[in-house]
């Protein structure tokens, strides 16, 4: 396979990087990671005449907590970064865990946040758990700073709300009440999957008694789904089997899934039902309920 | 990093990396693979290509240290780092333990993957030198073998760990 | 039965571990020559059309561009692997038969611009209507692919032995149950390519091969050389499984931009090439019928199939007789009949991938046989035991069976896995299954008609005597042939395995041998290579005999040193010996080959499925289904083999992994899907889906005692036996697990989850295939807000 040629740019500021792509109009790319760029290239889905490299743009690739404001995520941070990462670990785990479950660890050491973000696949797996956790996501171009909830970032298959000439700098979640999230996709293989439906949850909860709780659903709409509906059915209310699998149900029909090469959209539908009700049961810290012993993130821990 | 422009108006960018611990300066083109850089102008033909998608990890290499699919990293952007490939992995005429246990615990057929497999491992017995069996997997799950079923491999990987971590005790 | 060898029987380290693990082998697409080119070929980006016009002229003004061909300049006449069935082009005259049919091809200076100049090249077909559904294809309507085969059908196969319908008549019970499979391709990592080079007129071939005598000989057949003027030689393989037996348009076209260009050509596949090309494993629909008596013995059986071949022939014809013709080794019963029709699609051809066309109908016997267990309310282990073949039988299609270990392997699975203690107790959700297979140790026939050996091989010992290399046609392709088989040399003539040298796999200085394919080469070429150690080994006995004035009949040799059977203490290093015969006499030369009996019967088809030795193997896997989602999870498998002597256990076990492993990527997640155009929609190891480290089981491999009279020091084969019971092991035991039958293959979360659901509902409704949409990670449409 091979790559067209292309204008290479590694400016080291991101005014530089900002009036760069405005010079090329809508026709050159920022290069994180490139795993997604690369790949895209190679199966002749883009062409961008320019790469805008952000490597050596400083300050764009730290995990920090800034009181006041939140944990701040550099767009350049790694997925694995964000999988080792001991402040996420503490405060929010569950964003590790969903990193941890994305492509493979050669991918994870390369792929960005900020790039996968910008992708926006349906599939991605950060987008569901960041939105639970009402992050929101730093553009900066040339006309100055624009902060946009992620909730509201996606508009399609590949394409998220950002002009040509602006970049994502840093992901914000803001301090919240949160007593736990979690985040499950359920994918055919253990690694190296697409996930055929995601579910990451975020709730205020005293036991099993519901205060506030955010649902989004991924892999199965254009963009990650807020499933407000089934969200209002738990809040305020007591987490009982029965309640989670009303809320599963009301989920299951929020969903917009389309049968493609990996599942049907009545399975999909049916698995956003199932994993509503775990992802739920966790960020609650309650017992699966007749779920599998899940071993981490694998199988067979035997050889001969 | 410089940049010249031929005749034909193509740019070649002068990358300095610093690959199995030698010092390289190469002119590539914007659209160079790294994984190329390594096979065809460096001759470092142990980095294979198997999917060239980042799906198959046979392209695996170190880049200052984290095992990547160098078939998804532009030569430029590899500017200014340390990148180990196989040919790198021993230090001299005699083999790496972790070689070694490949050769005896026979988890390699084809070999195929064996240098993608070989550099995940190593990465991963440097920042965790006694892994248990499921980080193990977790670090060459991304290294696809189509003739071993990674059974050999996986105790190839934990036997290296083993005889490491006896020596360390003064045992073996 | 001797059992103290001094190097078979060992695990010694393989021959090229350590080229291997520092990277120092070289792979085809490693090698550079100089003033090398690089070339890749055009494809139809069409199921079905007429070719109407080739225009290369925006191509060829490409700088760079060296040479560009099409059929017009390559040899017309028709080409294939099987000498039944010629019907394939180097390049596509009139028409293209599928998505990736051969079009053209282009040499240039680089990678880059053969890309570019590919992209340049325009072509104008009309397009026609395709069938992408072998019933269809077999309709009276259905676009006709091969003009010279009406109907679609690539092969008719009716046999009968016995007589059914007799048998059906006079059994307690009598159950037909219809199987589907799926397409499956052998995905080796390493990609297909190939080097051509031309001295005067003699042709060079460098592949990704694994039967260097088969390239040859087609190639010569095609260009019209003596096969003494074309060379065909591999460095190291990365795999094949069967998908490497075949000249491909790789070395065909590189052949000839080659010869024109004047200069060393490098051609290759990238991975969705290598899918579009396939010869992958055929789809089958499968019916069978089933008589037993009252206590499960099995009267007769009638196997009724239909295989899309694709568009062309590969090795099916081959596999269309051994989906049929296997099912008859692991059950004895005498009454047997078997259709089968291997019918032309638009699609990828499909050939020959581990196990050979029988995998999927073991998947189906093996269900089929649960279920009749089920309903006489027979354990599945009991009715195998039932029915297990003995050895020194004959089958009904007349295969001879001499050893056979079978029985012995189901008890000792049994044992190992806890069957009795498992079976129908497991908590919900938890289940175990079994399955049986066996498989032939080389084909008793060759692919085309010859009376030459199917292996020969020659020893040379060094002129000090300190080493000997071995050279072999044999083709290591990853499965250790190479370790094998000098360890059999080394045992054969006595001195060590660290001592051997091999050339194999070099058309010109390895003698003849069809390489690995069926299995074959332990038992084959294993037995040519045993007679030239023995030949060497008499010719030291009688020189030493002079030398320690001893007759040649008291002496032995081991490890190297030649000693006096009634007092080892009088001894003299085979060195010394071999030296002096050098010395004395020239070269100390072994020269072995190896021809199989005639074997089977004389009925349409009988060579397909003959074999000096059949391995057999038993299965048991546990489960772990989650009835929410229909994941399965494999926990544990357990794999015993008969497999006659064995020359390296940890090779060997290491095979039964790798085939194990296959079977389970089968059995669950891989399928080859296409898009209504019949173009490929997951030619990529992303939506293709092999199995991670993260989804292997724990894997227990272990054997049973057993020697094959056929086999030099009694062996079998390995390499793909393990692959025949596994998914037929993974149904039963999903089956056990969650209480549904899936009966068609992957065996994937969604067909049992939606099992699950048809059961909860108490009703059997007829599911529509899923629609393939769009491109992965490329919705096709969405409902916007």
């Amino acid at each position: 396979m091979y790559i067209p040629d292309f204008d290479y740019h590694a400016p080291s500021s991101i005014e530089e990087a900002c009036a760069i792509l405005a010079s090329y109009g809508s026709d050159a790319k920022v290069l994180a990671g490139g795993t997604d760029v690369l790949s895209r290239m190679k199966n002749e889905l883009i062409a961008p005449k320019a790469l805008v490299s952000i490597k050596n743009i400083p300050d764009m690739a730290s995990i920090t907590y800034v009181p006041g404001k939140g944990v701040v995520i550099g767009a350049r941070v790694t997925h694995n970064d964000l999988v080792n990462s001991e402040l996420l670990q503490q405060k929010y785990p569950s964003i590790p865990e969903a990193a941890h479950t994305m492509a493979n660890n050669q991918i994870r050491n390369r792929g960005t946040i900020g790039g996968n973000l910008v992708n926006a696949l349906p599939s991605a797996d950060l987008p569901p758990i960041l939105i639970a956790l009402d992050a929101s996501i730093t553009l900066l171009g040339r006309h100055g700073k624009g902060i946009v909830p992620l909730e509201d970032f996606f508009i399609g298959p590949n394409r998220a709300a950002i002009e040509p000439d602006r970049i994502l700098t840093e992901i914000t979640i803001p301090d919240q009440p949160t007593t736990g999230s979690a985040y499950f996709k359920f994918g055919l293989r253990q690694s190296g999957a697409i996930a055929v439906v995601g579910v990451g949850v975020s709730v205020v909860a005293s036991g099993a008694h519901v205060e506030q709780v955010r649902i989004v659903l991924g892999a199965v709409g254009p963009v990650p789904i807020r499933a407000k509906k089934a969200e209002q059915l738990l809040i305020g209310n007591l987490a009982t089997e029965a309640a989670l699998e009303e809320v599963g149900r009301a989920a299951a029909a929020e969903c917009r899934p389309i049968s493609d090469i990996r599942a049907s959209q009545e399975y999909r539908r049916d698995m956003v039902r199932v994993f509503t009700k775990r992802a739920l049961r966790k960020a609650l810290h309650m017992q699966p309920a007749g779920e599998p012993v899940k071993i981490e993130g694998g199988n067979g821990d035997g050889m001969h | 990093m410089e940049c010249i422009e031929d005749k034909y108006g193509i740019k070649r960018y002068l990358i300095q990396i610093v690959v199995n611990g030698d010092d390289r300066a190469l002119l590539v083109t914007a659209n160079t693979l790294l994984v190329n850089v390594l096979r065809e102008r460096l001759d470092l033909t142990g980095t294979k290509k198997g999917c060239e998608l980042g799906n198959c990890g046979s392209c695996t290499v170190l880049l200052d240290g984290k095992p990547v699919d160098s078939c998804l990293v532009l030569a430029v952007e590899a500017d200014g780092c340390e990148i180990t490939t196989i040919e790198g992995v021993a230090q001299s005429e005699e083999l790496d333990r972790l070689q070694n246990s490949f050769v005896e615990n026979a988890a390699i057929q084809c070999g195929y993957c064996t240098p993608g497999m070989i550099l995940s491992a190593k990465a991963l017995l440097t920042r965790n030198p006694a892994p248990k069996e499921q980080e193990v997997r977790q670090a060459i799950a991304g290294n696809l073998c189509r003739c071993t079923g990674y059974v050999n491999i996986v105790k190839a990987v934990m036997a290296a760990a083993a005889t490491t971590e006896q020596e360390k005790r003064g045992v073996a | 039965m001797k059992d103290d060898y001094a190097v078979i029987g060992k695990s010694v380290p393989k021959i090229d571990g350590r080229a291997k693990a520092t990277g120092q082998a070289r792979y085809t697409g490693d090698l550079k020559f100089p003033n090398m080119l690089v070339g890749k070929i055009l494809t139809s980006p069409h199921a079905h059309a007429r070719i109407l016009h080739i225009d290369t002229s925006e191509a060829e003004k490409l700088s760079g561009v060296k040479a560009i061909i099409t059929h017009k300049d390559v040899p017309s006449k028709k080409y294939g692997i099987s000498p039944a069935r010629w019907d394939e082009n180097i390049f596509c005259i009139d028409k293209v038969r599928f998505v990736g049919d051969k079009v053209a091809a282009v040499a240039a200076i680089d990678e880059e611009t053969v890309y570019k100049a590919l992209k340049l090249i325009k072509v104008e077909y009309e397009v026609l209507p395709a069938v992408f559904d072998p019933v269809e294809a077999l309709t009276e309507n259905a676009p006709l692919i091969h003009e010279e085969f009406p109907g679609n059908i690539n092969a008719e196969i009716h046999q009968e032995f016995g007589n059914v319908e007799e048998a059906f008549s006079r059994s307690f019970h009598v159950r037909t149950d219809t199987y589907i499979g799926q397409r499956t391709y052998q995905s080796p990592i390493e990609p297909h390519a190939a080097i051509s080079m031309w001295d005067g007129g003699k042709l060079t071939v460098y592949a990704s091969t694994q039967s260097p005598h088969y390239f040859q000989y087609y190639l010569a057949r095609e260009f019209e050389l003596p096969m003494g003027d074309v060379r065909v030689l591999k460095t190291f393989v990365g795999g094949g499984f069967g998908g490497k037996m075949e000249p491909t348009g790789l070395e065909f076209g590189g052949a000839v931009l080659a010869r024109i260009t004047g200069r060393p050509v490098k051609m290759f596949y990238d991975r969705a090439e290598m899918f579009a090309h396939n010869r992958g494993r055929h789809r089958q629909i499968m019916e069978l019928t089933t008589g037993v008596d009252r206590e499960g013995k099995i009267l007769g059986s009638y196997a009724n199939f239909i295989m899309d071949g694709g568009a062309y022939t590969s090795l099916g014809i081959a596999s269309a007789y051994y989906a049929g013709a296997l099912l008859t080794l692991t059950y004895d019963f005498d009454n047997y009949k078997f259709d089968m029709i291997r019918v032309y699609t638009n699609l990828p051809a499909c050939g020959a991938q581990r196990g050979h066309g029988a995998p999927q109908p073991k998947y189906a016997y093996e269900c089929h046989l649960d279920n009749i267990a089920r309903d006489l309310r027979l354990d599945p282990a009991e009715i195998r035991l039932i029915n297990a073949r003995k050895p020194n039988t004959v089958t009904p299609n007349s295969f001879r069976i001499n050893s056979c270990e079978l029985s012995a392997c189901i008890d000792k699975a049994k044992k190992i896995s806890g069957w009795n203690e498992k079976r129908g107790k497991l908590p919900g959700g938890k289940g175990i299954g079994i399955a049986v297979g066996s498989f032939v140790s080389g084909a008793g026939y060759p692919i085309y008609r010859t009376d030459l050996p199917h292996a020969a091989a020659i020893i040379k010992v060094h002129e000090d005597g300190s080493a000997a290399t071995l050279y072999t046609g044999a083709t290591d392709i990853g499965q250790g042939s190479d370790t094998v088989l000098c360890q059999m040399a080394a045992e054969a003539m006595g001195i060590k395995y660290e001592q051997m040298k091999i050339v194999s796999a070099d058309t010109e200085t390895t003698p003849h041998d069809f390489g690995a394919y069926a299995s074959r080469q332990t038992l084959m070429s294993g037995s040519a290579v045993k007679e030239a150690g023995e030949m060497v080994k008499e010719q030291v006995l009688e020189m030493a005999g002079k030398m320690l004035e001893v007759s040649p009949s008291e002496l032995d040799c081991k490890e190297a040193v030649v000693f006096l059977k009634s007092d080892p203490g009088i001894s003299i290093p085979f060195s010394n010996v071999a030296r002096k015969l050098f010395v004395d006499k020239g070269p100390l030369v072994g020269r072995g080959a190896y021809t199989p009996p005639k074997l089977g019967g004389s009925f349409k088809g009988a060579a397909v499925g003959t074999s000096p030795a059949y391995s057999f193997a038993t299965q048991i896997s546990e489960v772990e289904v989650d009835k929410e989602t229909g994941e399965i999870r494999v926990k544990e498998v357990w794999d015993v083999h008969d497999c006659g002597k064995v020359i390296n256990p940890a090779l060997l076990h290491a095979q039964v992994h790798g085939a194990l492993f296959m079977g389970m990527g089968e059995a669950i997640w891989e399928e080859v899907r296409f898009d209504k155009n019949g173009k490929i929609i997951n030619p990529n190891l992303s939506d293709y889906r092999l199995p991670t480290a993260l989804d292997m089981p724990r894997v227990t491999s272990e054997l049973v005692e057993s020697y094959d009279i056929a086999g030099p020091w009694g062996v079998k084969e390995v390499g793909e036996g393990a692959t025949i019971p596994t998914m037929g092991c993974f149904a039963n035991a999903i089956l056990d697990a969650a209480g549904v039958s899936v009966n068609s293959l992957p065996l994937s979360y969604e067909k049992v989850w939606q099992a699950l659901r048809e059961k909860e509902a108490g009703e059997k409704q007829t599911r529509k295939p899923i629609e393939h949409e769009g491109y992965p990670g490329e919705p096709a449409a969405y409902e916007m807000e």
